[in-house]
């Protein structure tokens, strides 16, 4: 294991701090104090020193993000700071990690923001599958108020449907003002004009989290860790056939290699390391060789093509499929796409019949093409990311195991057929089939060939 | 005597002894083309409905605007062609009608055809009205159609990619 | 303009005002960027369908053109110099082609249909498709009204858009998400809304149609005639689709200051009334046995004989909804001809409103917006509502004033509560002094045809003010044209003829109107000019068939006081008021065109100095603003005054009857929009409501001397205390005051 410093999840010892006193047994709210003494644009220097980036999966720096906002004076309509804890990214869970074990330095985290844009009003937007994480913090928030430490802020816990499209920040605000869960066109960004159409921040879970430690121990010398152009740590989720998978906390710029082979423990049942997901569904694939080279920063990945994403590390061993992966991926958006623009709307459930027929052996060459064709499509002209992804994610898996496709068309069938990793693993589509409409759709079979 | 008076006589001469090329028509009908146009059918599908669904697009090709096509919508209990709707009213106005076939090809359905009937004189003009019950039956008049093999009518492009 | 951008858009410079659309700006530069979703007045551009995709130099990714606005020194390519643009925009139109169906030739909007028309031009000749097409169940009833094709639907949510931020009803809305995204009611409910119609024109494909439309027609085979709506005040510019000499379907012909390209159900649907089976289709003449057709020379030799018959003694009860050259042709007949210069108009409109006339869409651009009166003002000029809500979106305060207003006003206290208004220590009468955009609207009867809403407006000082102005909204379509008409016949008083020897009924509003069937029973014979046979039956001694506005042609003065052009959309089965009305001046020895175009000609040099009936033109224009002149007593006196005060009886409440948007003898004769008629229900308030101990959907029991009425009761939290409130059909004889009790 390593012996990187804790930041998130300091102090917690591999437990949880959901008491108030436990949490300032190890420091806790000194940095909100430390806030309340300072003025917004003081934290906001902070955070640009920190160079903290948005740990979502844009990477966006979240001092800068936050400077966008007007000032009160600017635009007299209320400022809203809302967190986005719609953790919905395959092989993403530290979100859930983070507010089930510092559920206290995330709501401290959330107080010094709202002090930082100059807001009263925060709204934590829960992904509806996340009770246990929902009751946690309303035992915290119970806890902070009962000591009068909120001042003049309300926290407001609202929780989602079950969409991950909801994750997307416009999506996220229509959804909390209670309208269908689609995305905005932006311009105009949430920053001008978010929720109600106020000047509003978008922050994910656990960059809010580490606004707490930024505080506490100075930005400068928050950003003297990790590397350069990716300070700090970062939980990551590592999941896939790994001995170990959980939620680490590392510094950025270490090792994919380590954290598969000395976090993570290795492979699983003795098998050789195929690819890995890097950064969540959404990020590009790399090869088990890429894998050996790159290093978990931004700079590192971004030259290997892809991208730190939300920092899910997805392992596959030489048992998965690619195409099944295509299918799982590409079915995984085509039920989340929300329907508002045609590209992502039509596109992603094609890629998933082209990819279906591919897996099932009926595809040809031309599916191929077809595949990689539809991608382009999709990728690029969508409203909001979603639709890209897929199609990013797709492209990528053709891209590097080309060979593999190509297999599957000339030979008919799958060549993994009963032994994927990915065998019995249930697409979202399949258990919600009965949720798409009812007996009002008439779903033809799908027939392939 | 000229030579040349001569040579027409010979002519005229020869001519007596050959057989007439005359045709008796009405006892005798020369056999059509078999891509020769002539009055209008309406198919139906091998199930019996009728192939029309009463788009107009026929009427909007017709040079002549002899056809009229008032559709209407099929129902469970009455249902006369295959698509949602179907032509209530179709009536050809053959006394206008030029027979250049637009409404064949404008046809998505192949539900109107040019026939081979050419003998469509009639008494009155509102008898050369063909409503659709006409244009659905079987012609009642036979015209002798020429062995198709005899004549090279190639598929036409636009009938051979679809 | 001092904000003029130049941008550069395929490499042709633009110059447009800041803020323009970018469609717009390359429409103006002939350039076309296609588009479904986009439509500027359901509001901001929500960029759903992908289709205008263009490229911006400075943007990495393809950009959707509609939601750009233009920016100096933008430098855009559209599909046509762009090659990654016209890759976009392919792969869009083919992703929405993926799943329509390819049944253009059974679709009614084939031929019109934007989406047919951009796959032409834009589209792939074949698809890559090779699954099945996503199918559901079609058509959907969403309405009698409107059927629902799923498979069509390329989802660019205009109608969803329209149904939740134009028409506010949110009754339309997308059910499910991704490619199971479907158009839906909530509940499945018929959509039940006043401007629900408007869908089927949004629709930018074959999803949503219109019943009554459906499989009539195709696009060659049609004429639309230009004319305007005559169902209510308000004039709405429309198209009347005709095939085969019958009118077909009605849409709206934009006229950006009437109605600004919506239209009502009312107007929309209505037309079938034209073919309704008990039309009077020739003249009828009482005979022993009821009423018997004649030819119409005798007809009109009875008519003759009605009209010497009676001396002079005649009066005439107008409608308001007859054209104004018909109403011109009425007066030259009995005032020129006759000398019979009395008549009745349920309700006249002011010409002292003139000093403050402005278009409708005035209202939209409002800061503040007064309604006063009893009536909602989507009861009586629909669009007006529209107009209203805009007005609200943008901002504007909206104050109502009445029985149902956010201030409750005691019935028939509109104008007591405008006098209130003009008060110089009223509080909102000075913000409406003080507002350089301010609206009054008067949604009620009585206040004499708006003379109170122009003594108000002249007090508050809004002649001055382009902004400010007033709108009153008559009853009857065309109220003020035939008024003036009227009066412009003949120069002479009028005299109420006692006993009265004939009674001219024009039209089928007065015919319906309990009042001039009161009058009839005065009147020793009666001339009844009708469009249906159960209007004549039992008290005309001659009938004369009637034409409807689409039969007519003419013009007609909207609430606006804009004169607008009717064009006959189809001949009448019947020869037109003014053809008969000639022939009959001819035997009085009066001269009258049976043209309309030369009666308004005669008429213009009188009314409207002089105007042409080509200077009307597609969209008229209104006239600008007369000085103010204190408004006089109205020359129709005979007008009943609504709801006349009397003294209350404990325990009682009083009636306050309004006439329902969907009511009267055109909506009772077509059967598709029954389902928008009112419910058989009083509105009681809820103080007067907790008192009898009723609550909603009790049955209630309504009597006054000797009638009662059984309905449903609904308690209305924004009703005044001490009135009863109920559609004009559902109240039969009940008096003023009515006693309500539990049945």
């Amino acid at each position: 294991m390593s012996s990187a410093p804790e930041i998130v999840f300091a102090g917690t010892d591999g437990g949880a701090l959901t008491e108030l006193a436990a949490y300032e047994a190890v420091g806790g709210l000194t940095a909100l104090r430390r806030a309340r003494e300072m003025t917004p644009a003081q934290i906001v220097a902070e955070l640009e020193a920190s160079q903290l980036r948005g740990r979502g999966g844009a990477f966006f720096p979240t001092g800068r993000k936050w400077s966008f906002l007007p000032k009160p004076e600017q635009n007299p309509r209320p400022h809203y700071l809302v967190v986005n804890a719609d953790e919905s990214e395959p092989g993403t869970f530290k979100d859930r990690e983070i507010m089930l074990r510092v559920p206290f330095r995330f709501l401290e985290g959330c107080l010094v923001a709202a002090r930082a844009i100059e807001s009263t009003r925060v709204f934590v937007y829960i992904r509806g599958e996340y009770l246990r994480e929902f009751e946690v913090l309303v035992s915290a928030l119970e806890q902070l108020r009962a000591r009068n430490l909120l001042g003049d802020v309300t926290i407001v816990l609202h929780r989602g449907a079950g969409a991950y499209i909801c994750g997307e920040e416009t999506a996220l605000l229509e959804s909390l003002e209670g309208e269908r869960g689609q995305p905005r066109t932006k311009p105009p960004f949430p920053a001008i004009a978010g929720l109600y159409a106020s000047p509003t921040a978008v922050n994910n879970v656990e960059s809010i989290t580490t606004v707490t430690p930024i505080i506490e121990m100075g930005g400068a010398e928050y950003a003297k860790l990790g590397v350069e152009d990716s300070t700090g740590t970062r939980v990551f989720s590592l999941s896939g056939n790994v001995v170990r998978p959980g939620n680490y906390e590392l510094p950025h710029g270490y090792p994919l290699r380590d954290l598969i082979y000395e976090v993570g423990g290795g492979i699983a049942d003795g098998r050789t390391l195929k690819a890995v997901i890097p950064g969540g569904s959404s990020t590009p694939i790399l090869t088990a060789s890429e894998a050996e080279k790159v290093t978990l920063d931004f700079d590192s990945l971004s030259q290997a093509g892809t991208a730190i994403g939300s920092a899910a590390v997805i392992v596959l061993d030489d048992r998965c499929c690619m195409v099944q992966l295509g299918v799982r991926v590409s079915q995984f958006y085509e039920h989340e796409s929300c329907g508002k623009c045609t590209p992502c709307r039509v596109g992603t459930r094609w890629l998933t019949q082209i990819l279906k027929k591919i897996e099932a052996g009926h595809g040809t060459h031309a599916d191929l093409d077809l595949l990689l064709d539809v991608g382009d499509h999709v990728n690029g002209t969508c409203l909001c990311p979603l639709g890209d992804s897929d199609a990013i994610a797709v492209a990528s898996y053709v891209a590097k195991f080309r060979e593999e496709f190509l297999q599957h068309i000339e030979d008919g069938g799958c060549p993994f057929h009963g032994t994927s990793s990915l065998d019995g693993i249930v697409a979202p589509t399949d258990v919600h089939e009965a949720h798409a409409g009812g007996a009002e759709i008439h779903r033809p079979l799908e027939v392939v060939g | 005597m000229p030579f040349g008076t001569l040579k027409g006589f010979g002519v005229t001469l020869k001519h007596i002894f050959r057989q007439p090329i005359t045709q008796q028509y009405p006892e005798y009908k020369r056999p059509v083309y078999p891509r020769f146009r002539g009055r209008h059918r309406l198919n139906r599908h091998e199930n019996g409905l009728e192939k029309c669904v009463g788009c107009s697009l026929c009427a909007a090709a017709c040079p002549s605007d002899c056809i009229r096509v008032v559709a209407a919508e099929n129902t469970a209990e009455h249902r006369v062609s295959a698509g949602e709707r179907y032509a209530r009213i179709y009536e050809i106005n053959l006394s206008r009608c030029i027979f250049c076939g637009y409404c064949e090809l404008a046809c998505p359905f192949d539900a109107i055809t040019l026939g081979n009937e050419f003998e469509l004189s009639e008494y009155s003009r509102d008898d050369l009205i063909y409503t659709k019950d006409m244009l659905l039956a079987e012609p009642i008049k036979r015209v002798p159609v020429q062995d198709s093999d005899l004549y090279d009518t190639p598929i036409p492009a636009y009938k051979s990619s679809s | 303009m001092s904000d003029l951008v130049k941008l550069t858009i395929d490499d042709r410079e633009v110059e447009v005002a800041k803020g323009t659309g970018l469609v717009e700006t390359a429409a103006a530069a002939g350039i076309e960027i296609p588009v479904f979703c986009y439509e500027p007045r359901l509001g901001p551009a929500v960029g759903a369908c992908r289709m205008c995709l263009v490229e911006v130099e400075g943007m990495p990714k393809l950009q959707a053109g509609c939601t750009l606005t233009a920016q100096d020194g933008m430098v855009v390519h559209t599909a046509s110099t762009s090659a990654r643009a016209a890759e976009g925009q392919k792969g869009t139109l083919e992703f929405i082609l993926v799943n329509h169906p390819l049944d253009c030739p059974v679709c009614d909007k084939g031929g019109e249909c934007p989406l047919q028309d951009l796959t032409f031009r834009y589209g792939p000749g074949s698809t890559r498709m090779t699954f099945p097409k996503l199918t559901f169940d079609k058509p959907i009833p969403v309405s009698p009204l409107i059927a629902l094709d799923r498979e069509r639907c390329i989802l660019c949510y205009r109608c969803t858009r329209f149904s939740s931020d134009v028409a506010e009803d949110e009754q339309l809305i997308a059910r499910n998400r991704g490619a199971y995204s479907m158009i839906a009611t909530f509940g499945d409910e018929p959509y039940r809304a006043p401007f629900s119609g408007n869908v089927i024109e949004l629709c930018p494909v074959g999803a949503l149609t219109s019943t009554q439309y459906r499989f009539e027609a195709r696009p060659w085979e049609i004429q639309d005639v230009p004319t305007v709506c005559g169902l209510c005040p308000a004039g709405c510019n429309i198209r009347a689709t005709t095939r085969e000499g019958l009118v077909k379907r009605v849409q709206s012909r934009n006229h950006p200051e009437v109605d600004g390209g919506w239209l009502c159900d009312k107007g929309r649907f209505t037309f079938p009334h034209l073919r309704s089976d008990d039309r009077v289709r020739e003249p009828l003449v009482r005979g022993t046995v009821g009423l018997e057709p004649v030819s119409w020379d005798a007809a009109l030799d009875r008519a003759e004989e009605l009209l010497r018959g009676a001396q002079g003694k005649i009066v005439t009860a107008l409608s308001g909804s007859e054209t104004t050259e018909i109403a011109y042709g009425l007066g030259v007949l009995l005032r020129r001809g006759l000398g019979a210069h009395s008549a009745v108009l349920d309700e006249s409109t002011s010409a002292a409103l003139d000093a403050c006339r402005a278009p409708l869409s005035t209202i939209g651009a409002a800061e503040l917006v007064v309604v006063v009166g009893d009536d909602e003002v989507v009861d009586r000029a629909p669009i007006v509502d529209l107009w209203l809500r805009k007005a609200r979106r943008a901002g504007a305060e909206i104050v109502t004033i009445g029985a149902r207003g956010s201030v409750p006003a005691p019935v028939g206290g509109a104008a007591e509560a405008l006098r209130d208004l003009a008060a110089a220590d009223s509080e909102l009468g000075g913000r409406l002094r003080a507002s350089d955009r301010a609206i009054l609207v008067w949604s009620g009867s009585g206040g004499g045809g708006g003379a109170r809403l122009a003594e108000a407006a002249h007090a508050l000082g809004f002649e001055g003010k382009p902004g400010c102005a007033v709108f009153h909204l008559p009853a009857r379509a065309n109220a003020r044209g035939v008024a003036e008409a009227w009066a412009a016949a003949a120069d002479a008083d009028e005299a109420d003829p006692e006993p009265i020897g004939l009674l001219v009924v024009s039209g089928d509003e007065a015919a319906g109107d309990p009042s001039v069937r009161a009058l009839a029973e005065r009147a020793s014979t009666v001339i009844a000019i009708t469009m249906f046979h159960s209007l004549a039956v039992g008290w005309a001694d001659l009938v004369l068939p009637a034409t409807a506005s689409l039969e007519r042609e003419g013009t007609a003065m909207n609430l606006e006081g804009r004169v607008q052009r009717l064009r006959r959309a189809v001949t009448p089965p019947v020869p037109d008021e003014l053809a008969w009305l000639s022939k009959l001046a001819e035997r009085f020895g009066v001269a009258l065109s049976p043209h309309a175009a030369v009666v308004f000609e005669e008429l213009s040099g009188r009314i409207y100095g002089g105007l042409l009936l080509e200077q009307l033109g597609e969209h008229a224009g209104l006239p600008a603003r007369r000085p103010y002149e204190a408004p006089e007593p109205t020359p129709l006196a005979h007008s009943p005054e609504a709801n006349v005060p009397e003294d209350h009886f404990v325990g009682t409440l009083r009636l306050l009857r309004y006439t329902p948007l969907f009511s009267g003898h055109q909506v009772e004769r077509v059967p598709e929009l029954q389902f928008q008629r009112p419910e058989r229900e009083v509105a009681l308030s809820t103080v007067d409501a907790d008192r009898r101990g009723i609550a909603t959907g009790d049955l209630v029991s309504l009597r006054s001397n000797g009638t009662s009425v059984e309905l449903r009761a609904r308690v209305d939290a924004r009703l005044v205390e001490g009135v009863a409130r109920l559609a004009d059909e559902h109240a039969a004889h009940l008096h003023a005051d009515v006693e309500v009790v539990k049945a």
